[in-house]
């Protein structure tokens, strides 16, 4: 652990495991191997009529980055606050950090702070003393509350803005103020809500990457909200899908990636081809489907397993499909022809459109002379065409 | 349009040369005036220091000490009422109706003639009125208490009414823009409801208070209505002075009782400043808020 960093890292974060030491796909909580870090037990909450968590349950491992993800309206706010205690729960079976119910006590006793979307600086304290107010009011003594405000903006790289006023500052390092500030009360769990929303591309990309070191170095729990899907897939250990207050779907970046459950949280992760089909047979995970008479072999991904003659979804997403002038004579292969339509160039890559019998298909083209012909055959592997629930 | 009033070239001294006119001309003429004698109802040219021997021969430093004790006294009180009730009804409040409500009540004062107002309180705190009147029925006392009424108690109470609303829209007004975003950061970084209070909310609402110390402490200093109706003679302020010093034709007398709140108030107003700029700066702080 490097020397900046070890002022924030309490004895319990220490031992708790590094977060990218956590292999993809298992998840110690569920397997009952570590007390978990936050547990949000069958959570319901409502704002007049408008239900903004129905039943949702959620737990995250010490060490974890856990990403809430979903659109706006989705509930996720709502949950971080209640975590926070910042909302009360309408109904809550238990709400536990660290092992401990915390869902009667008040906010600024429980420990876990928040990044707030707007940061929230207080706008008549410096840099410093926003920075050290978590301490101040827990009553540390100025001194050790200067030098450890001081190695948490080392943390953030803004050593020298200590004494500047907040409106001095740029977005990015208010970003960065909000951060340190609520790192240094040594909390057991970050709440981050949004806290790169206000950024512009590149910046956001940084601090994508940043966020990721610091939650490595402190081994911290984690939970981030956002509705980016690049930013929850780039840095997540696990990631949650929200969709009007329940959970859409709860898994790794690559089982949200690649094994959508829905077709919602397919349609939410990027993918680009979604047809109706029937299934016409299950064999394990090989699902044989009809899409407008046109046979398809794939995978199915859904939650639970579905009978032959259910209607399904099919997906591909734009990259995994090739285009070829000539049929690929691999059986295990998904073959369809069609004519190629129009073309959106997109600098590293063409977007191409085809029109085949079950309707335009969207393909992206890595290496723009690959075809030029009218008429082709778009091809793609079992593996990648995903079949899920409706 | 707004753009091409910006040039400060123009702008600052259009409005320090309407302001002067308008308001810091009187005021020097008043100044001047204190110096000058009237005879036989013409203003005799002539400086002297006569009138300003004679108001201060007459022991009128001494209602001019009280003045300035009343109107600082009463300042604090509603300050202390104020301050609470505008946080109550800027973040406590979340019934609508009932803001609107409350902010509609507390104009009273302002469309209601203040006489009309004050001499009310007589039929209430006379040794006949209404609450001595209770008292003595109910036997919790033996005979009306006579300093309900005609004493500084009661020009202290008359004036609650009539300077509560100045000190609370500037600081309701203040603190309705405090945003709640950062109450819930104070809290949620683990500080106490009281914590919040000291470290947040009070800081961030000082220019409304300094508002409305200023708006109530200034018209207190010129307050003639109360003590005359409610201090029965006893409490004669400047204010009272100035009036009846008008009224037998006395200018010069009325100028100098005037000079003299001026003085007091800028004397206030100086001292508040600086108390308040040691550790807060007011400018930034409203461009803070904003955000």
């Amino acid at each position: 652990m490097p020397n900046g960093h070890s002022a924030l890292a309490t004895p319990t974060m220490e031992r708790a495991p590094a977060a990218g030491a956590l292999p993809a796909g298992q998840d110690p909580v569920r397997q009952g191997s570590v007390q978990p870090m936050l547990e949000v037990i069958d959570a319901v909450h409502a704002y007049g009529d408008v239900v903004a968590l129905d039943n949702v349950t959620v737990t995250a491992a010490p060490g974890e980055f856990l990403t809430i993800l979903g659109e706006s309206g989705s509930g996720k706010t709502t949950l971080l606050r209640l975590i926070s205690g910042l909302e009360k729960p309408y109904k809550i079976g238990a709400l536990r950090l660290n092992g401990v119910d915390v869902s009667e006590v008040p906010a600024f006793s429980r420990n876990c702070t928040t990044v707030f979307q707007n940061y929230a600086l207080f706008p008549h304290m410096t840099v410093g003393a926003n920075v050290e107010y978590g301490l101040r009011v827990r009553g540390v003594p100025p001194a050790e509350r200067r030098q450890r405000a001081q190695d948490a903006l080392k943390l953030v790289r803004l050593a020298d803005k200590y004494d500047r006023r907040i409106h001095q500052l740029s977005g990015g390092e208010r970003q960065r103020v909000a951060l340190a500030r609520a790192l240094v009360p040594r909390p057991a769990i970050l709440l981050l809500d949004e806290p790169l929303g206000a950024l512009d591309e590149k910046l956001r990309v940084d601090m994508q990457v940043e966020l990721m070191e610091i939650h490595k170095s402190l081994g911290m729990t984690f939970v981030y909200i956002t509705h980016s899907q690049e930013e929850a897939l780039t840095m997540s250990d696990r990631i949650i899908l929200m969709r009007k207050g329940r959970i859409a779907q709860a898994g790794t970046p690559h089982e949200i990636f690649d094994r959508p459950v829905s077709r919602f949280v397919a349609g939410f992760m990027g993918v680009e081809n979604l047809m109706e089909a029937t299934l016409t047979g299950l064999d394990g995970d090989d699902a044989l489907v009809e899409v407008d008479g046109q046979r398809m072999v794939g995978t199915w991904s859904g939650r639970t397993r579905p009978a032959v003659g259910d209607k399904v979804v099919v997906g591909m997403r734009a990259e995994r499909l090739h285009i070829a002038d000539r049929p690929p004579q691999d059986p295990g292969l998904n073959v369809l022809p069609g004519r190629l339509d129009s073309a959106i160039y997109k600098g590293k890559y063409l977007d191409r459109t085809v029109l085949t019998e079950v309707g335009p298909i969207k393909v992206r083209l890595w290496d723009s002379s690959s075809s030029t012909a009218e008429q082709g055959f778009v091809w793609w592997k079992k593996a990648d065409c995903m079949v899920m629930s409706a | 349009m707004l753009d091409r009033l910006t040039p400060s070239g123009v702008a600052v001294p259009a409005f320090l040369i309407t302001w002067s006119l308008v308001v810091i001309l009187p005021l020097l003429v008043i100044v001047l005036f204190s110096f000058l004698q009237v005879k036989s109802y013409r203003v005799v040219y002539v400086p002297t220091l006569g009138t300003w021997e004679s108001v201060i021969d007459s022991g009128r430093w001494i209602v001019a000490v009280r003045t300035l004790r009343i109107a600082i006294t009463m300042t604090l009180i509603e300050l202390l009422l104020a301050f609470p009730f505008a946080l109550w009804l800027a973040k406590g409040c979340k019934s609508k109706p009932a803001k609107a409500i409350i902010i509609t009540l507390l104009t009273i004062p302002f469309f209601l003639d203040t006489s009309s107002r004050i001499i009310v309180w007589r039929s209430i705190l006379g040794t006949n009125g209404i609450v001595n009147t209770v008292l003595t029925s109910l036997g919790i006392v033996d005979e009306p208490i006579s300093w309900l009424l005609y004493s500084e108690f009661a020009v202290h109470f008359g004036m609650l009414g009539s300077y509560f609303p100045t000190m609370v829209f500037p600081i309701f007004m203040i603190m309705s823009l405090i945003d709640d975003d950062y109450l819930q950061a104070s809290s949620d970084l683990g500080a106490s409801p009281g914590q919040t209070l000291l470290y947040v909310i009070l800081p961030m609402s000082l220019p409304g208070v300094v508002a409305g110390v200023v708006f109530t402490l200034v018209p207190l200093m010129a307050a003639f209505v109360e003590p005359q109706m409610l201090g029965g003679g006893f409490v004669n302020l400047l204010g009272n002075s100035v009036n009846s010093a008008l009224q037998e034709l006395k200018y010069p007398t009325a100028a100098a009782l005037s000079t003299i709140v001026v003085a007091l108030l800028g004397v206030c107003l100086a001292a508040l400043i600086l108390i308040t700029r040691k550790r807060f700066d007011m400018s930034t702080m409203f461009q803070a808020i904003r955000r």
